[in-house]
């Protein structure tokens, strides 16, 4: 009896695996709530691994095809370890787009908990070598090492940032020995750190770039598209002739410093193919300016932040002089407007400031999609206005080619259309300079600003970093100040990275990628091992969940501080579900 | 701050002695008799000159960038200064208070700046006098509810610390050297309100103001030709010490970016605009601080020593 008990048992599991082997078993064991990818009309998420009841269930974000607008067709976690990246077009630049800290991979589960925003904003989760310990806003925001890190720590145990808008406070806080420490010294400033044994002084090269913008939107407030005088192109060209560039960076800007002959720098692979940017010529542009309808000038605005940054390290002076130049040159009235910074960038962003503005733009990584693509590709924001195709189709096209050469010509053409309708004028490559005290080991002044305070150490428990300005959140995803992405790179870990101190992108949480040959299928092998600073370990399904909360602008975590995330649309174009009025 | 009115009935000994002697010949000669009052008006006599004559002191215009000169000068931004008796040598262009950050001549825009900080001491307060003399008067003279409306709305803003009320001001009518003007004007105003209220009160109960009532005197007589001179005293020392607080809260706000914009030469813009230098180009901060301190302190030594001298009780002291 035992034994007829004992066979039928048997059988029945036979049966039951037999089951499970053909899919059925499995198919009920699914998360209800994710419909299968071919029946979604838009994002879905579906399990990719069923064939087992222990198999890792996977998720996959995919778009039902490449119409919207954006570069992504799908995210999808292939299994534990491996993510697969599939692309609408070829990017050659993807690896350096994806290693940026906008895209950072912080744990599903947090994101989930979070709602997309609350504490995520001042209390990332990430793998990196330090965890947020405390923020106290107005104040200072302090790290922990994290015990767990999986890469190499030099670091000290405590790490702090504090912050200081006066370019002479924070000499003086290193000079007193209470920060170890500062970012932007003082243009004036550089002798003094250098005349002074127990300082160091470190360059950071000019990977960036200071401009003037115009906004020719028509609908800009004040004015209509006849009465906005920056709107007609003559005008634009006169003001790109009436200003001495040279006179600024010779005058305004320190060491290290050169006019820009175009947008992006030109260590930049293609940033300066093209005819070199307009020579100061007074006379031909008070011409032009009165072909354009305008012979005695007229009177507008100039808008800045003032807040020191690489690419403008004096903007009250450098603003002063352009009105001085241009009153001198064109007779045209500069009324200098100074706004908090928030809420210059936001009315920049969204093409309301009227008349001129003196903004810039640092290298987040080394290719001309992170300048030329980020501000006057299709996904750019409107700050310049209306968008002008033969530079959108140009940036598409040349964004989508492997090699240099091959890109060349159209990023060629893209800044001739630049320098033909003049949507900004480009000044400077600012050269900018960073502090330690002598004694602070492994020092060093990162190209793309973001300093890994893991490699330097000052002998004690503690080290104090001070910049100019207080992070706005940690959460990255949705920030574009770089006195943020600083802190959020203590913190949080993207699949690769940049190496210390330079560029060349290596890898960090995957430990490998591959490519298919037209550039479009990405799969990222992720490093196994990896904790986050919740415990948690890190594994495919938090690769996607991080980025296509970004993505999807339906996904219910689509929330961020603002919710603009605008480095993804700047990078990978619109949004997946994105609404009309996007 | 004390204010005191002058009553016929009050009248001093010294005044009543000298019987030919007008309030305002006694005044000067206690004032002139007071030392600080003397430095003060030295001061301000100096000041004045210089904002008068500004245009022919001033080796360069304001706003002029050396980078413009004609020729254009050879200087560095934030130059030292370099004055030849002195010893700086000779192929340096002179420039006795150095170069500002965008190498415009510090020396000229101090002294141009002058005439911007007495214009905005007086102006604010010739402002804040007319409205605050109207509002007050009105409101002592009338009495009952005009008086609570015109004192509360007053008291409101007495409330308030008058810079951070001007901030707020200034904040929602934007920055601008007008509207800071108008901005410390407004706050301004309860001060010479409820001292022109206070005085109206005593004095309209003269004998004299009952004769004009009484010999058919319409309000507008009584008010502005009885009543009003009558309590001007204590509104000239208000004033003569407002003008300083005006300047000061006008450098406030400039310095702070709400006040005269780029690129007027007003002190308190061009101590904010160097601030980050002072270690390494103290002088563009210092000048300018000097400046604004000498002035505020000239009115306020002139300010007290009028006090003192509109005021019959402390004639044997000063």
């Amino acid at each position: 009896m035992k034994r007829n008990l004992s066979v039928l048992l048997s059988l029945v599991v036979l049966a039951s695996l037999m089951l499970a082997a053909c899919g059925g078993g499995a198919a009920t064991e699914a998360p209800a709530t994710e419909a299968p990818a071919t029946e979604a009309p838009a994002a879905t998420e579906a399990p990719a691994a069923t064939e087992a009841p222990a198999a890792y269930e996977g998720m996959m974000v995919e778009s039902p095809d490449c119409d919207y607008g954006g570069e992504f067709k799908s995210i999808e976690a292939v299994d534990e370890f491996t993510v697969k990246v599939t692309l609408c077009v070829p990017d050659p630049a993807f690896p350096s787009k994806i290693a940026f800290t906008s895209f950072a991979i912080q744990p599903a589960e947090y994101l989930e908990a979070t709602g997309g925003n609350g504490d995520l904003l001042e209390k990332p989760i990430g793998t990196g070598p330090y965890m947020v310990e405390s923020w106290e806003r107005g104040n200072q925001l302090v790290f922990k090492a994290n015990p767990n890190y999986w890469g190499e720590f030099s670091g000290a145990e405590t790490l702090v940032f504090k912050w200081g808008t006066e370019s002479a406070q924070r000499l003086l806080e290193l000079q007193s020995g209470t920060v170890d420490g500062i970012d932007n010294v003082g243009p004036d400033d550089f002798a003094v750190v250098e005349g002074d044994s127990n300082l160091a002084l470190f360059n950071r090269p000019a990977l960036n770039i200071m401009y003037i913008g115009f906004n020719n939107n028509p609908q800009v407030e004040g004015f209509d598209n006849t009465t906005n005088p920056l709107a007609n192109e003559k005008v634009r060209q006169a003001i790109a002739m009436g200003i001495d560039r040279n006179r600024i960076v010779d005058n305004f800007y320190p060491a290290g410093s050169e006019v820009a002959s175009h947008f992006t720098p030109c260590s930049i692979p293609n940033g300066c193919v093209g005819d070199e940017w307009y020579g100061f010529d007074a006379a031909a542009a008070k011409a032009l300016l009165a072909e354009a309808g305008y012979p005695d000038g007229f009177e507008t605005v100039l808008n800045y932040r003032d807040v020191v940054r690489g690419y403008l390290p004096d903007p009250n002076v450098v603003a002063q002089d352009l009105q001085a130049q241009l009153k001198e040159n064109l007779n045209i009235t500069l009324n200098i407007e100074v706004m908090e910074s928030g809420a210059f960038l936001a009315a920049a962003d969204a093409g309301q400031l009227q008349g001129l503005y003196m903004l810039g733009w640092g290298a987040d990584y080394p290719d001309q999609t992170n300048f030329l693509g980020y501000h006057f590709g299709a996904g750019a924001s409107k700050q310049f206005g209306d968008k002008f195709e033969d530079i959108t189709s140009a940036l598409d096209s040349g964004a989508q080619l492997a090699s240099d050469a091959e890109r060349a010509p159209f990023y060629e053409a893209a800044n001739n259309a630049i320098r033909t309708h003049v949507p900004m004028i480009p000044v400077a490559h600012g050269g900018s300079a960073l502090a330690f005290k002598a004694s602070v080991e492994g020092a060093f002044a990162s190209p793309l600003g973001n300093e890994e305070f893991s490699v330097m150490n000052n002998g004690t428990d503690t080290f104090v970093w001070m910049q100019n300005a207080e992070p706005i959140s940690l959460y990255c995803a949705d920030e574009t100040d770089g006195e943020s992405l600083r802190a959020c790179e203590q913190v949080t870990q993207s699949l690769l990275a940049y190496e210390t101190g330079g560029t060349a992108v290596e890898p960090a949480l995957a430990e490998s990628y591959d490519v298919n040959a037209d550039l479009t299928e990405w799969t990222f092998h992720l490093r196994q091992g990896v904790m986050f600073h919740d415990g948690s370990s890190l594994d495919a399904n938090d690769v996607v969940a991080s980025l296509s909360v970004q993505w999807d602008a339906a996904n219910p975590l689509h929330t961020g501080n603002t919710g603009a995330f605008s480095y993804w649309s700047g990078l990978f174009g619109s949004f997946l579900n994105a609404p009309p009025a996007q | 701050m004390t204010t005191q009115t002058v009553s016929p009935k009050k009248l001093d000994a010294e005044a009543l002695s000298l019987d030919s002697v007008s309030l305002w010949q006694i005044t000067r000669r206690r004032l002139l008799r007071r030392k600080s009052s003397v430095v003060g008006m030295v001061i301000l006599a100096i000041l004045i000159l210089i904002a008068l004559t500004a245009q022919w002191l001033a080796p360069y215009s304001p706003t002029l960038s050396m980078l413009d000169a004609d020729p254009p000068q050879k200087v560095e931004k934030r130059s030292s200064p370099c004055i030849y008796a002195l010893g700086c040598p000779k192929d340096q262009p002179q420039h006795i208070m150095g170069t500002d950050g965008n190498l415009r001549d510090e020396f000229s825009r101090m002294l141009y700046g002058a005439r911007l900080s007495l214009m905005i001491g007086f102006s604010t307060v010739t402002f804040a006098i007319i409205i605050g003399t109207v509002l007050g008067a009105l409101g002592g003279y009338f009495g009952g509810w005009i008086d609570n409306v015109i004192m509360r709305v007053m008291d409101v803003l007495l409330a308030f610390p008058s810079l951070l009320l001007a901030i707020a001001i200034v904040t929602v009518i934007g920055p601008g050297l007008i509207n800071a003007l108008l901005a410390i004007g407004i706050v301004s105003i309860p001060a010479y309100a409820r001292v022109v209220r206070g005085s109206v009160l005593s004095v309209r109960e003269m004998d004299y103001v009952s004769a004009t009532r009484a010999l058919g005197g319409n309000t507008f007589e009584i008010l502005f030709k009885r009543i009003l001179p009558n309590a001007l005293t204590p509104l000239i020392v208000q004033g003569t010490l407002g003008i300083a607080s005006a300047i000061l809260d006008a450098a406030a706000l400039s310095f702070l970016g709400l006040g005269a914009q780029p690129p007027t030469p007003e002190w308190g813009s061009m101590l904010g605009a160097e601030r980050n230098q002072v270690f390494t180009a103290p002088h563009l901060v210092f000048y300018p601080g000097l400046a604004i301190m000498l002035t505020v302190l000239a009115f306020n030594l002139l300010g007290d020593g009028l006090r003192d001298a509109l005021d019959p009780r402390l004639a044997h002291t000063s």
